[in-house]
């Protein structure tokens, strides 16, 4: 069982789609090697398909096309490997959003030979928030399946939430794309609000805090864009940081904040990291407080407004530490006093 | 570059490159010292043919930047996956693959000289017996085909075709080859199924421990065997550690930090007799051992230990080592900022959160090491109205810290 296999590997899978076919052309072949492979796939890999003497053997010239020499087509037999994997993904909680207890039953049977890839045990996360959504509730459950065919079918849904504010909506939505935060350990769907048929805003909505969420009979007639859907949610000006390499500061920061799309300039003689970060509106405070954990080893030089909100909590803590030095002072003194210091 | 495949036999140094491209975005030929420039031209020409569409350049003073530049939560597919689907082969492998399978697709159960006849017969090509019987024995352990005895002879045949994936399941894998363990195998079906994720995105998606899935197999063996492993380790704070240090531990479990993007191997080391975690990006070389006598007692004091941890360290204490408390006291509106009260309660992990005072919270964290919850603590900058316990430096840093925050946002403003 390897995880590194050429039986996984591009070239195995391009040769397979070609060896689909019943007849092709060389024009054919190429297309199918660019669309499927690597960029430099193209230089290795059509004299060993094609017919040239040094190839593979898998295709045979037929008049103006090739035709594969197999008697079947390829199929998709699943290996051990890939059996392992699903049978560890049939005891995730997770699992329920997908799969009925009948089709998990089924996939088990299917599986009984087969030894699980991984245990949940076998992992531990130390830093996952403690109120991630119960995936076990049954109107969770019937909320995210409704939700997840709404998105393939371009659905509108009738929905009633309460808000992170506390605020109770109700309204049409159509369903654009599910997203999972292993941090949260909660799905959200984002979602275009729509009124009288027409888009009126974007809105996100935790599946978790779904009151009531209904399939209507229509679904929505117009491209939905992705794209411009989350470029209007990206921030307008990047978020711009100093790293310094004190404490290890800049492996920690790249590694941290490795899931955004960013760009670093570093000082030759300092090493100090001038960072270009782009993040989405919505994660503006989350983002200020994971860079304000890096202390004085991490400087937010702007937006202005941002770092403006930086050294408005400074301020504040500078109040409070104050104060407690202040008490420590007090303490160390009437120690000092009591043993005559 | 005479001699270049995009296709390698080893994945280990691909993995230091494609992380160091993904994670840094900032280093130039010369940076990569350690390796020769041939190799750094060829890693280099590599990333750019599996991941041409998410690479940038960047020109600089030193010369040119290469990096990994992807906004992970809003990708469908993990670019880094395709690292896996680049492992090089004989043109017999490829041969053998498609013509094994074209034949016991007729649904025959042959022994190995049928099989070899029948590939002569039907492509036309005679293959050793000893090739064939390799490539056999290869396909019966990856679960490709299954063989069974006839007195001392092995017969094979085809394991069972998938024709569709039900679009329940296929929605369940498009989930969790994005958000599981070993998403890649997840993805090698929907791409073996002619299908991809197309619904999904993930939050907070630290892609590059794919990389370091390599490595899971065997750890993962050693913990269901009791076994123990050896193998390097380099330090994370020393990029040019090159030598590594050598252990051997009893593996007991990864740790995964879903905020700070680092995994880790949860280990005992019998030598030193104490837990210890290393990076599993920084290890490499891991061999089996033999089976640990005393594995049940080490994993049950492991278990018995985690609530001490807040993070993934276990101080530097043997494995009965003592707790150090620290105390932070926090200064909260009630009225206004019950949002800070529920998120100190879904992240405190471990702590012991209460209200001390009117507006004035407390949290106690009884962990190993306190030092790994100050980055978190000063997430809460601006309303942290003491910190107890701990180290004295624990302490002194933090307000040193304070202080030279404030000069440099306040004082300069």
């Amino acid at each position: 069982m390897i995880l590194f296999s050429e039986i996984y590997g591009v070239y195995f899978r391009i040769a397979a789609k070609v060896l689909s076919r019943e007849s092709m052309t060389e024009k054919e072949i190429t297309d199918i090697i660019t669309k499927n492979g690597f960029n430099d796939s193209i230089l290795f890999l059509p004299q060993k398909l094609l017919p040239s003497g040094g190839d593979w053997g898998l295709l045979r010239k037929s008049g103006a096309g090739f035709t594969p020499v197999l008697k079947h087509k390829p199929a998709f037999i699943p290996t051990r490997l890939q059996k392992m994997w699903l049978k560890a993904m049939l005891s995730d909680p997770r699992i329920n959003l997908f799969l009925t207890a009948e089709e998990k039953a089924a996939l088990d049977q299917k599986l009984a030979d087969i030894k699980p890839l991984f245990l949940n045990n076998h992992f531990f996360y130390t830093d996952r928030f403690s109120d991630g959504d119960d995936y076990s509730n049954e109107n969770y459950i019937k909320a995210f399946r409704t939700i997840l065919a709404a998105v393939k079918e371009k659905r509108i849904l009738n929905i009633q939430f309460t808000s992170g504010h506390g605020r109770r909506i109700a309204g049409h939505f159509v369903p654009l794309k599910i997203e999972y935060s292993p941090k949260n350990d909660k799905f959200r769907v984002y979602c275009y609000w729509l009124k009288k048929g027409k888009i009126i805003n974007h809105s996100i909505i935790n599946i978790g805090r779904i009151d009531r969420v209904n399939a209507t009979d229509r679904t929505f007639a117009r491209q939905l864009s992705e794209k411009s859907y989350f470029a209007a949610e990206r921030c307008k000006e990047p978020i711009v940081v100093k790293v310094t390499p004190e404490r290890n500061a800049i492996e920690r920061f790249m590694l941290e904040f490795a899931s955004y799309k960013k760009h670093t300039d570093r000082d030759l003689e300092t090493g100090v990291c001038t960072v270009k970060m782009w993040y989405e509106n919505q994660d503006e405070t989350e983002m200020l407080i994971r860079l304000l954990s890096y202390g004085p080893v991490l400087e937010i030089l702007g937006p202005p407004a941002i770092r403006k909100q930086a050294a408005e909590r400074i301020a504040k803590q500078k109040d409070f530490t104050v104060d407690s030095q202040k008490i420590a002072l007090y303490n160390l003194y009437s120690i000092k006093k009591y043993i005559g210091g | 570059m005479s001699g270049y495949s995009e296709l390698i036999k080893n994945f280990e140094k691909t993995r230091d490159y494609m992380r160091d491209f993904f994670i840094y975005g900032f280093k130039v030929r010369g940076d990569f010292g350690q390796k020769s420039a041939r190799t750094y031209d060829d890693e280099k020409r590599r990333a750019e043919s599996w991941l041409g569409d998410v690479l940038r350049y960047d020109d600089s003073i030193r010369g040119r930047q290469i990096s990994i530049s992807a906004d992970s939560g809003r990708i469908f597919e993990n670019p880094l996956y395709r690292a896996y689907y680049s492992k090089s082969f004989t043109d017999n492998d490829i041969k053998l693959h498609f013509f094994i399978l074209d034949i016991l697709r007729d649904g025959d159960t042959l022994c190995l000289k049928e099989i070899v006849e029948a590939i002569d017969a039907r492509f036309g090509t005679l293959f050793e017996e000893q090739t064939v019987r390799n490539k056999l024995k290869e396909y019966v352990d990856e679960g490709l085909l299954k063989s069974e005895k006839r007195g001392k002879t092995a017969f094979f045949s085809i394991c069972d075709i998938c024709c569709d994936l039900p679009p329940s399941l296929a929605d369940a894998i498009k989930f969790f080859s994005e958000a599981g363990h070993f998403g890649v195998v997840g993805n090698s079906i929907l791409k073996a199924a002619n299908t991809k994720n197309d619904i999904f995105f993930i939050k907070h998606n630290y892609i590059v421990h794919t990389l370091e899935d390599i490595l899971l197999p065997d750890i993962l063996r050693a913990i269901d065997e009791k076994r123990s492993i050896e193998f390097k380790s380099f330090s994370a704070k020393r990029p040019n550690d090159t030598e590594g240090h050598d252990f051997t531990a009893v593996p007991l479990g990864i740790f995964c930090s879903v905020q700070t993007g680092r995994r880790y191997l949860a280990a005992y080391i019998p030598d030193q007799r104490r837990f210890h975690s290393f990076r599993l990006d920084k290890i490499k070389k891991i061999k089996l051992g033999g089976v640990y006598a005393d594995h049940d007692l080490i994993y049950q004091k492991f278990i018995k230990n985690l609530p001490h941890c807040f993070g993934v360290s276990f101080g530097s204490r043997h494995d009965n080592g003592h707790v150090e408390p620290l105390k932070i006291t926090f200064s909260i509106d009630e009225t206004t900022e019950d949002h800070i009260i529920r998120r100190i309660e879904r992240e405190k992990r471990c702590g012991i959160f209460e209200k001390t005072a009117e507006n004035t919270y407390t949290l106690t964290l009884d962990v190993f090491d306190p030092n790994e919850a100050m980055h978190w603590v000063k997430s809460f900058i601006g309303r942290i109205k003491s910190i107890e316990g701990g180290s004295e430096g624990l302490r002194e840093r933090f307000y040193s810290d304070m202080e030279r925050m404030y000069k440099m946002y306040c004082e300069t403003e």
